[in-house]
């Protein structure tokens, strides 16, 4: 037999024909396809142990209490505790996905902490007369608060800056709340909080723009952009009447004269009966609890004339500390440091709260300052400090969260490290306890054990979910059974006097044509860093704005000649910063309306004037 | 899955949502998204391309100024129980409607990507892997081991966190219960519902809270014309609400119309 | 002699016959040796150990599946025989603390799901109905997986001669399907899958 073509076709028909009759071309088929199921960029998920852990979010001051569900120790979902008094088993769509946070892609691992350390200390070698050192702790009242203000209190010329802390709201006594615009439904207070005391109060809302807290209030009143203070003088109005209040600040009586009723209701577009019905209700149905923005000196004055102080607002303790902690520095405003006298600054913002514009912080700066931000990423501070230091995120610390402000009691519980940090990371207490010499590492527990001793309060264990005086616990497990999330409580006390409330100057008039639109906030403080899975809301659906984000009418985004998807700048008289642009035409016109992101917050607040300009 | 000479009694999981306690906080979006590792967005992912097995829409009454009002709606997989329009057309059979739950099972390991359920869905509760899934590095640590990751190129969407169905399953049979009563369970968003207004449970034990809340007066479901006969009920005492579903109240003589 | 014309194409189909038949099932698998020369007899003899003394369920009712390294640790931390194999195990993984990497003949791919304890408890199996008599083997068996799929030969892969030789047990979706339709049990795609 010859090898011609022909022969050689024979054969590979043959074979053809032979391998259809056999397993093998169906199976690389199927195989194929399997193979294509499973190609390595798929990763897995791990296989063990299912266990519950319990902890606190630390992500914001409401400390909700926190179930972990890992897998082999490594959390995998995370949920409320439904029995807890304080957070009733609510958990936001932050706190849900908090367990994300150590594998962010923007968050730091490592960072210059032996250059920033040698810096500090060469500056704070060269001190010289009034300069200082100063820590600016952002979320005050935790335990590393206190080893920062032990600490100021050691080095020479040491200050510790805090922003004011609110007085604290017992919101289970309020019959009628009046909120000028607070999100009481969207980051703030303690959510679940506040959903649960929710059938024993009226919520009037008082806002420019429908936002999530007015459609859930009993009623909207949608005021003009910025005209918060108009109706909250005309309403003081009708309620003092010619009585006279003390603790009301100077000038208060001129610029209630300033808006009588009928002024009231032209700038607010609220009717005058309407603004009289109102008044009429937050005097006969209290107690009344008046909400604004933080440091709104309209709600504290309108708070200290309906008698809130002592019924709605509250004196509370603080959860004790060890006597030799009472040698500490005070805590002290920025605006109280006289102007370019900080020559070594220290921020903690490693635990979100109040954001400080830096412009402020900048004022107050000497020549030749060395400012070190201890942060999760260098979309803070970090954007001006010398050195940025990374720390633990909250699912890797163990630390103490404050009471929120809606807690009328202290409470004294622990984020737990369920992970374990980058080897990077830099405890801001330890860095800053080590420049005063000063041995804090075990502050949580001398702190937990002071509490125990004083023999206060109350200790709720989630595990079994079950809540036993602090005295009835052994001092050994106390401390144990904080590290295992079990949340302490103190006891109301009975006989506190009413909280005395500073009311805030009155600010001057704001109407300037640089700064055309009212800011309003739409969207809870976010912490520096979110779960990349936040793009469920923020990207893949309009359901919320995402963190630095602005959203305009039609109208006013053609006059700033933009439009969805534009970068724009955000600039407000405390400074500016880069935003993405959508338009919306549920948004008022004169508004901004603004995500709560980091650097938008530093720059300003609800009923601050902004404009936008195109980048 | 049970001894045959003990029949099971079969489930009709569902739901009952109250729309006047939805505060439009996106919790349950989030923590289905961890419950059943759907990956983050990618950068060209946007509210039509992206993957929410849960979405909450906001809805109005189309008032301006003083009138308006707002409300939010979460919506997911309805769970159809009259001729399931996504089973009817997949070419794959990569869906079926379980007997004992009433729970409709996508299976993306079947799935050819031909994206006809979704067209079919009137709920538009289907979502497509228009990319293959990413996580940051470590990220896919925090996997729920419970449920399996899909490709790029399939469709999915919400199994009313069967994974979650199993456990509960193993336990009853771990702790001795018997295999004849449904168990009881919650899916990630109506465990993470700040306010509780998602409640699930059995439609078919009449004492249950979700079942009588579905029974309710103020009770209405989406689309009722379609005869989908949908498994989730909403709940709103708002008029204009009930509307925007276009669900008339029962005997107000406005007829539901096939159509 | 003239060859006839259709040698050429037969010899081609008898071949690729032969390939397809006999060559292809053993070219498709790779053999794969077990990181640990375990004998389960030496343990269920001499030791006396049952199944489930390593292969227990927990109280969630989840299965433990292969024992991880701490099991193994709690009695071999020193040497219990004489076998290298043993003193093998305890150089490479109890001393440096390192979890062998066991390839487990019934791992079924990420999308299945299935609950040892419906099976063991509410179905009354036997381990052996669907493994086999591992538990009596001197040695483990090498690991075939399949080369493209990279799946266990245990769990995908029609067996040549089909439902003439199936018995009960097996590890393939068919035989899971078989054994619950012969039983009448109801069988919905979520019931195994996740």
């Amino acid at each position: 037999m010859t090898t011609t073509r022909r022969n050689l076709f024979k054969l590979t028909g043959g074979a053809a024909v032979g391998a259809m009759l056999t397993p093998a071309p169906w199976r690389l088929i199927t195989d194929s396809a399997l193979w294509s199921e499973n190609w390595p960029g798929i990763p897995r998920p791990r296989r063990g142990e299912v266990t519950f852990q319990f902890g606190n979010c630390s992500l914001c001051p409401a400390g909700c209490a926190v179930r972990a569900r890992c897998v082999a120790n490594q959390p995998v979902s995370l949920a409320g505790v439904a029995a807890h008094p304080l957070s009733h088993g609510a958990l936001c769509a932050f706190g849900i996905a908090g367990h994300h946070l150590p594998y962010h892609p923007g968050r730091l691992k490592s960072g210059p902490a032996a250059e920033a350390n040698q810096a500090v200390r060469a500056a704070l070698g060269q001190l010289r007369g009034a300069e200082r050192c100063a820590v600016l702790d952002l979320r005050p009242g935790r335990t590393a608060s206190w080893t920062y203000r032990r600490a100021m209190a050691a080095i020479r010329n040491g200050v510790y800056l805090a922003p004011a802390a609110p007085i604290a709201i017992n919101l289970a006594a309020a019959k009628t709340v009046f909120s000028l615009g607070a999100p009481l439904f969207d980051g703030w207070g303690t959510p679940g909080n506040v959903i649960a005391a929710r059938d024993h109060f009226r919520l009037i809302q008082a806002e420019p723009v429908e936002s999530r807290t007015a459609i859930m209030a009993d009623l909207w009143l949608p005021i003009r952009p910025g005209s918060e203070e108009a109706l909250a003088l005309g309403i003081a109005n009708l309620l003092l009447k010619e009585k006279k209040i003390a603790g009301l600040p100077a000038g208060f009586a001129d610029r209630l004269r300033e808006f009588p009723p009928t002024m009231a209701a032209m700038h607010s577009g609220i009717g005058e009966q309407q603004i009289a019905a109102l008044a009429r209700e937050l005097q006969d149905n209290g107690p009344v609890l008046v909400l604004g923005e933080n440091g709104s000196p309209y709600a504290a004055a309108l708070n200290l004339i309906l008698g809130a102080p002592g019924r709605t607002l509250v004196l509370r303790r603080e959860a004790p500390v060890p006597d030799d902690w009472k040698k500490a520095a005070p805590v002290a405003d920025l605006a109280s440091v006289p102007d370019g006298s900080i020559r070594v600054l220290l921020i903690d913002e490693s635990a979100t709260g109040e954001a400080l514009p830096w412009s402020a912080i900048q004022s107050k700066l000497a020549e030749k300052a060395v400012v070190v931000t201890f942060a999760w990423s260098k979309e803070g501070y970090g954007r001006q400090a010398a050195f940025t230091l990374p720390t633990a995120v909250y699912p890797e610390s163990l630390d103490d969260i404050p009471p929120a402000v809606d807690s009328p009691a202290a409470a004294f519980r622990l984020s737990a490290a369920w992970v374990a940090p980058p080897d990077g990371v830099v405890n801001p207490a330890d860095f800053v306890a080590g420049l005063a010499g000063l041995a804090a590492k075990d502050a949580l527990q001398e702190r937990a054990a002071a509490i125990r001793k004083s023999g206060r309060g109350s200790l709720f264990v989630p595990s079994s979910a079950t809540s036993t005086p602090a005295r009835d616990v052994k001092p050994d497990d106390f401390w144990k059974m904080l590290q295992a999330g079990a949340t302490w409580i103190d006891d109301l006390d009975a006989n506190a006097p009413a909280p005395k409330l500073d009311v805030p100057a009155l600010p001057a008039g704001t109407a300037s044509s640089a700064f055309p639109l009212v800011v309003v906030v739409t969207e809870p403080d976010t912490p520096a860093l979110v779960s990349p899975l936040l793009s469920k809301v923020y990207q893949e659906s309009n359901l919320r704005l995402a963190p630095e984000s602005v959203a305009l009418h039609p109208s006013d985004a053609r006059a700033c000649g933009l439009e969805t998807g534009s970068r724009a700048r955000l600039e407000t008289d405390c400074g500016s910063v880069a935003v993405n642009v959508t338009v919306d035409s549920d948004v008022p016109p004169g508004v901004v309306q603004v995500a709560g992101g980091p650097g938008i917050r530093k720059i300003c607040g609800a009923s601050s004037r902004a404009r936008v300009v195109r980048s | 899955m049970t001894n045959p000479n003990k029949p099971v009694k079969a489930a009709r999981y569902g739901m009952a949502i109250d729309i006047d306690r939805c505060t439009g906080c996106g919790a349950c979006m989030v923590a289905c998204a961890v419950e059943n590792n759907v990956p983050p967005a990618h950068a060209g992912a946007n509210d039509r391309k992206g993957i929410t097995w849960i979405r909450v829409y906001k809805v109005d009454n189309g008032g301006d100024g003083d009138g308006r009002r707002s409300a939010f709606v979460p919506v997911l997989c309805q769970q159809c129980g009259n001729e399931t329009p996504c089973v009817h057309v997949c070419p794959q059979q990569a869906v079926d409607v379980d007997p004992a739950t009433g729970i409709v099972g996508q299976m993306p390991e079947r799935c050819l990507g031909c994206r006809y359920c979704m067209a079919a869905c009137p709920y538009h509760a289907r979502y497509f892997n228009w990319w293959d899934p990413a996580w940051p590095a470590g990220m896919e640590k925090t996997f729920n081991p419970d449920v399996a990751p899909r490709m790029r190129g399939v469709v999915e969407k919400c199994n009313f966190c069967h994974g979650r169905w199993h456990a509960a399953r193993q336990q009853a049979t771990a702790e001795g219960k018997p295999d004849t009563e449904p168990v009881a369970y919650l899916p990630a968003c109506a465990e993470a519902c700040p306010t509780q207004a998602i409640s699930f449970g059995d439609l078919n034990d009449e004492a249950g809270v979700t079942a009588a809340a579905a029974r309710g007066r103020d009770s209405f479901r989406l689309l009722e014309k379609l005869d989908t006969d949908p498994k989730i009920h909403y709940i709103s005492k708002r008029e204009w609400v009930r509307r925007i579903a276009d669900a008339p109240r029962p005997g107000d003589g406005k007829e539901s119309r096939r159509g | 002699m003239r060859i006839p014309g259709y040698i050429p194409f037969a010899v081609g189909a008898l071949t690729a016959l032969a390939a397809g038949w006999a060559a292809f099932p053993h070219a498709i698998y790779q053999s794969r040796r077990q990181p640990v020369d375990f004998s389960h007899k030496v343990h269920t003899t001499t030791a006396g150990q049952k199944c489930d003394d390593c292969h227990a369920f927990r109280a969630d009712g989840t299965f433990a599946g292969i024992p991880t390294l701490d099991k193994c640790a709690g009695c071999h931390a020193a040497p219990m025989g004489t076998t290298a194999a043993e003193k093998n195990f305890i150089d490479q993984y109890v001393t440096p603390n390192r979890e062998p990497q066991w390839l487990a003949y019934a791992r079924q791919p990420e999308n299945v799901y299935f609950s040892h304890i419906t099976h063991v408890k509410l179905g009354g199996m036997k381990c052996e109905t669907c493994h086999g008599s591992e538990g009596d083997t001197d040695s483990l068996r090498p690991y075939q997986q399949d080369r493209i799929s990279g799946y266990s030969r245990d769990i995908w892969g029609r067996p040549a001669a089909h439902s003439a030789f199936r018995t009960e047990g097996g590890m393939k979706m068919d035989d899971c399907v078989d054994c619950h339709r012969s039983h009448g049990l109801t069988h919905s795609c979520l019931d195994c899958h996740k």
